[in-house]
Order: C-alpha cells, then structure tokens, then sequence
C-alpha cells in the first residue's frame, strides 16, 4: 500500500534543481555519483532508491528489470540510486540481480536528503518534462500493475517545451 | 550473603525507579515528536538480523521456561519494532 | 509443577515476535528474489537443562516456523516438547533427625516401597553434577531424607506439549495486527490461550508504539488430588480440579535512537485468579526450641489472586560488526515480590568463522509476604504461607556462552551453555533447633542448547 499521490512544487522544483545541482557538481560532503537529469529530457525516468539491506528492494528489482525490458524503447529510463554505506554489499545485491539499467551510488545519503525520500525503497516517476508524477514508498508485489501503468500513461505523454515553468 | 526481604513494602525504592522509566519515557517521547532517529536510507545497521530486539527467539523461550519455574517473576519482555523500516 | 510453560507474557512476545518476525525473515535471506515470494524461517532448537545434586533433569525440543504469505501478511506456529524429572524440593526443612515423606500419590505414610533419597548433600551450591537419567519414576513410595538433607521429592516426572500459532497482517501503511491462540497439555496442568498486539510506526518507522492483550484459562489437576491448604501432611485430605485465570496487558515503545542504537521500553500488568497454590509444597512445623515433631508439616496455601506489575528496558547497540545488548526489568507483585533483573549480551563477530556471544544475568528477588521457612506450632496459623524456595528472597547469576556459525546462505547452527546459580540465605535467627542447618542451600543448574535455523 504504497502512497501515491501528486507532487507538491516543492518536489517539482527539487526535481529541476537537482538537475542544476549536479551539472555544477555538488559541493556536499562526500558528492555522491553525478546525476544529472537534464541528460534525461524527454524521456520517462522511474528513479528508485535501494540498499543491500532492503529485502523488499531485492524484490522490486526483476520487477524494475521487467519495465525496463518492456519500455526502454518507448523512452523508459530506469536508475536505481544505491544508498548503502560501503560498496561492497551493493555490489554483492547486483552481483545477484544482474539488472541492466544504470546504478547510481549516493553513499551519504545526499540524493535521498534531496528527494525527500521518506521510506525504504521510494521509487519517484519523472515526466519527461523533469517534473516528479508519483512518488512510491515500499514495494508491494500487489502494486505492480497500478504502478506500471502509471508509466505507461507518462510514456504516452508527448514533451511540452521546456521553456514552460513548473 | 544475606539478603533481607525490605521492611517496607517497596514503595520508598518505587520512587527512584519511576524517576528512571520517567526518563527513558521522556526521551522516548522526543523519539516520537522527531527530535531523535534516523533518515530511512540510514537503517544499515538496524537491518542486521542481530539487531533485531528478539534476534534469538528460541534462546528467549527457553530461558524464559527456565527462569519461570525457578523465580517469582517472569515475562515481561519485549515485543518488536526497529529492523530495516522497510515497506 | 516445577518446569511449567506457563509464559503468559511469552505468548504476548511471541505475538510481537509474529509481528516483526517478519523482518527477521527478511533481514536473514539472501536468495534472490522471485516476484512476491519472501522467505520462510524454520527454527529449532534442543535444550539440556540439569540441576546439581541430583535435582531437577529437563530436555526440551522447541520447533518454530514463520512464513510470509504476500501482502506483509504471515503466518507462525511453534511446538515445544519437554520432558522432566528428578528431584524437586518439597518446601520441608533439613532436620537435625531423619524424616521421611510419601510421593503425592499415596494415600497413606506408609505405602508398599521405601526408598532412600540419593542426594550427596544439601548444599546445591558447587556440589557433584551428577546426571540424573530419571530412573525413579515410581509412584506410591515412602522416601527417607538422611539428617541435614534437603526433602527432595525425587518421583517427580512431567511431560509437556504445547502448540501455538500466530497471524499477522498490515492495517493500512503504518500499522500492524497480530492474533495467536497457544495450546498447553501436561500431566496436571492444562492451559489455553489467546492474544492480539496492535502496533503503529510514528516517525518515519524510528517509533513504534505497541499495545497487547493475552488472555488464559488454565485447568489443574494435582497428581494425587488438590490438598486442602493448610491441611496436616498426614491426614490425605485432598479434593478435586481446580482452574486460574489469568490476564495480561503490555503497553510498549520502540525507538531508534541512533544509526547503532535502539531501544525499548514497556509496561505490562497481569492479573490472574484462581489456584495459585502449589499442591505438592507443604511447610514444617516446629515447636519453641526449634524441633519438628515427626510428621508435623502442613500443605502450603497462597492467595488466590495475584497482581504483577513489569517495567522492562531493553537496549541493543551495534558496533561496525559486534553488537552488545543490555536490559533491565523490574517486577512488583501483590504478593511483596519485588525483582530485578540485569542482563547483558556481547556478540563478537569472527567474520567468516561465525560468532562468540558472552552473556551475563543478575537476578534479585526478595521474599512474598506469606513465605516462612517454617512455622511455630504454637503460633497462630497464618491465612496464607509459603516454604517454597522460589518464593524466598534470592539472588540467581547466570553466566553463558554461544557460538554461531552461518550454515552457507540459508542455515545457521548453534550451541550455547550457561551456567545458572541461585543463592540466598536461611532465617536470620533460627531457633537451636534448626541452628547448624543449612535452610537455604541454593541451587546451581547447567545448561546446553543447540539450534538450527533455515530460511527456505
């Protein structure tokens, strides 16, 4: 029973500004992996926190897999941001799971800060636009399909000029 | 050793131990209204199946048969809460 | 009744263990996950239990399983078999003379077999461990206790077994349910009950409040029938079944305090009516100097309710790889029983090799109202008394260590032993004739425990 509600502007903004962050490279503690949204433009990014340490992360993966398999051609980008301390738990959970879309590594937890995630593993669908449509807290198994076609829906969705503001 | 039962039912060595759960309630509290905890991507440590407050089920259960039949008092125990926060 | 499974507030925790047991299950599997298919822990363990000095003698073999069944719903049942016997102290005194006492089946003092009591000694602090393989099950027989020993009855065997089962489920995102009912059959005691345990995430899951109720019924049968309490030892008077009920409630807060530190703090109150007393217990009667005159003991009689008040702390706190663990619980009852009780574990982590966990408790109890070691035969007869030893003020130390090791990436195996020793003392002023006695000789029992537990 995830919660799936629109975003407030403080989130859409957040969504743009981290674009702008990154491509002036953060200047937090410990700067996480570059990301930079703005790369992204156009398409539909399902952006996914996880850790080694999240049994329902490990679940949600083939499922993420399965979207990206089904949809990367329509415009579907999948990045799986990693916020375990060390590296080599994560690297042990991808050895396992094998996925074939990007991992990010946010070890200090600045990404998610940014995000507002608030629950273990958040899942946030980016228009292609920039601006964040949903936001999942937990991986249900029954939720699957809903979330899917939420994607689906903002893949048929063509790109507004970027000019327009939030 | 001895140990003598105490002349007073309890009551003047109730206070002091009050004042204790008093505390521990009181920063408990401030758990509760944020004021202590983590953000959820930092539950690492919590996750651990050794940090869980009953980690050793069994070990529980039989101490607690144990302890039941050879002392006055018995359970009390804990209940659950902590892990990875996950879901 | 000296080993009972009579863990009211184990039923509440196994409640919450159900509850959050799911995490357990969770936190523990490293299988790849399939689509909506969570692990299931199998968890058992085998205990040896023996007392000093020929005493009590228990094995216990507890089988436990927890399975998620989708939707962070899940399932969890237990069985436990436990079989004990050997000697138990009957709440009579060491006497400067011999005595002589009859197994709760004789109807008279003078049944058809006569054994004499094998204790060494009766101090229980340090002496031999024997074990005791039970070979004297035998009822109907008159047992005589050398000067200076502690009356033993040595005849005293049980069986046990107990089923319970569990179900939990979310309400909504924040909170959770859990139900379980639990079965428990021994010879002489019959007990069943129900529980439920409601519980609510505050706080980005760092605070969970909990509340639970467990609700039990028990039915008792005496071997050889209930005494009439305060009855004379020798006149047989005894009657029928008779049933306790009791009540719980815990109210609790978990909080995660740090990144390595959480901790726990509940309440729990018990209510229980009934029979309380202990049928097989009587009490030795002695005159002004101190002498028992032969065969003047009375059945013991303790009130027929009792209310339990439980504080409990506990403590986890993880280091890069170890973690210790550390709690405090302290008990009050309308009995007068007040205790404390410390306790500590240390995991050390040997990385690949597994894991040592020291563990220390300290106990303290001090006496009921109602326990005398012994009555004066000219005294006025109380309402309620007590010789039982488990009701007297003691202190009990436990020392242990356990060793665990991961069985590949589904399976862990391990041993534990421990050491528990009680001690205390007799009268502060014993009449002359129980001076030179040792009235409270103590208990000492080892433990060893080995377990397995999968995740499939």
């Amino acid at each position: 029973m995830s919660q799936l509600r629109a975003t407030s502007r403080a989130q859409r903004r957040a969504g743009v500004a981290l674009a702008l962050l990154f491509a002036s490279a953060g200047a937090c503690a410990g700067p996480p992996d570059a990301l930079d949204l703005g790369a992204y433009a156009g398409k539909v990014v399902l952006l996914d926190f996880w850790a080694s340490w999240c049994l329902p992360c490990k679940e949600s993966f083939p499922w993420m897999q399965q979207v990206h398999n089904r949809y990367a051609q329509q415009g579907l980008v999948v990045i799986a941001v990693d916020v375990d301390h060390d590296r080599k738990p994560a690297d042990q959970f991808l050895a396992q799971l094998q996925p074939s879309f990007p991992i990010v590594f946010d070890p200090h937890g600045n990404l998610a800060e940014r995000f507002g995630v608030n629950g273990m593993p958040a899942s946030f669908y980016i228009d292609r636009n920039g601006r964040i449509r949903y936001t999942h807290t937990g991986f249900h198994a029954q939720e699957r399909d809903a979330a899917e076609r939420e994607l689906t829906g903002l893949l048929a969705e063509a790109t507004f000029s970027t000019a327009r503001k939030p | 050793m001895q140990i003598d039962a105490p002349a007073v039912a309890g009551r003047s060595r109730m206070i002091p131990r009050l004042r204790l759960f008093a505390v521990v309630g009181a920063a408990l509290l401030l758990g509760a209204c944020g004021l202590v905890g983590v953000k959820p991507w930092e539950r690492d440590l919590m996750a651990k199946p050794e940090m869980l407050l009953d980690a050793a089920p069994i070990d529980s259960a039989m101490d607690d048969h144990v302890y039941f039949s050879k002392e006055a008092a018995s359970g009390g125990k804990g209940f659950g809460g902590g892990g990875c926060g996950c879901n | 009744m000296q080993l009972k499974p009579r863990a009211r507030r184990q039923q509440l925790a196994l409640a919450a263990l159900a509850l959050f047991g799911g995490s357990a299950a969770q936190a523990q599997s490293d299988l790849p996950a399939t689509e909506g298919n969570q692990p299931a822990v199998i968890d058992t363990g085998f205990l040896w239990y023996q007392e000093s000095n020929n005493r009590i003698t228990d094995a216990e073999v507890i089988v436990s399983a927890h399975q998620p069944l989708g939707g962070d719903t899940a399932w969890n049942g237990r069985l436990t078999i436990d079989a004990v016997c050997g000697g138990s102290p009957i709440g009579a005194l060491p006497s400067k003379s011999s005595q002589s006492f009859v197994t709760p089946t004789a109807t008279s003092l003078n049944p058809p077999v006569v054994v004499t009591q094998t204790t060494t000694s009766a101090s229980g602090g340090g002496g031999g461990l024997g074990v005791n393989l039970c070979t004297n099950p035998v009822q109907n027989q008159k047992y005589i206790v050398a000067p200076g020993q502690l009356p033993i009855d040595q005849s005293f065997h049980d069986q046990r077994i107990a089923l319970s089962g569990g179900y939990e489920a979310p309400i909504g995102t924040q909170s959770k349910f859990s139900a379980g009912a639990a079965l428990s059959h021994e010879l002489d005691f019959f007990s069943t009950s129900i529980n439920g345990l409601l519980s609510r995430d505050f706080n980005n899951r760092n605070t969970t409040l909990a509340a639970g109720l467990n609700l039990e019924a028990d039915k008792i049968s005496p071997v050889g029938g209930t005494p009439v309490p305060l009855s004379p030892y020798g006149a047989f008077e005894k009657g029928g079944n008779r049933n306790k009920n009791l009540q719980d409630a815990l109210l609790g807060v978990t909080q995660v305090v740090t990144r390595r530190w959480i901790t726990q703090a509940n309440v729990s109150y018990e209510h229980s009516s009934g029979y309380q007393t202990d049928p097989y217990k009587i009490v030795t009667q002695v005159d002004a100097l101190g002498n028992d005159a032969a065969g003047m003991y009375l059945y013991e009689s303790r009130p027929q309710t009792r209310n339990r008040l439980a504080l409990f702390w506990d403590n986890k706190y993880a280091f890069d790889n170890d973690v210790l663990q550390a709690s405090y619980r302290r008990t009050q009852d309308s009995w007068g029983v007040h205790t404390d009780t410390f306790e500590m574990h240390y995991r050390l982590s040997l990385g690949d090799y597994g894991y040592f966990e020291p563990h220390a408790r300290e106990y303290r109890q001090s006496a009921a109202d109602f326990f005398r070691f012994f009555l004066f035969q000219t005294a006025a007869q109380p309402a309620y008394v007590s010789a039982d030893p488990r009701l007297a003020a003691f202190t009990g130390q436990t020392f242990g260590l356990k060793y665990g090791l991961a069985l590949g990436k589904d399976g862990e195996f391990d041993v534990r032993a421990e050491r528990y020793t009680q001690r205390g003392a007799g009268p502060a002023n014993p009449p002359p004739g129980l001076q030179g006695l040792d009235l409270y000789p103590g208990m000492q029992a080892y433990l060893l425990q080995v377990g397995l537990r999968f995740t499939f």
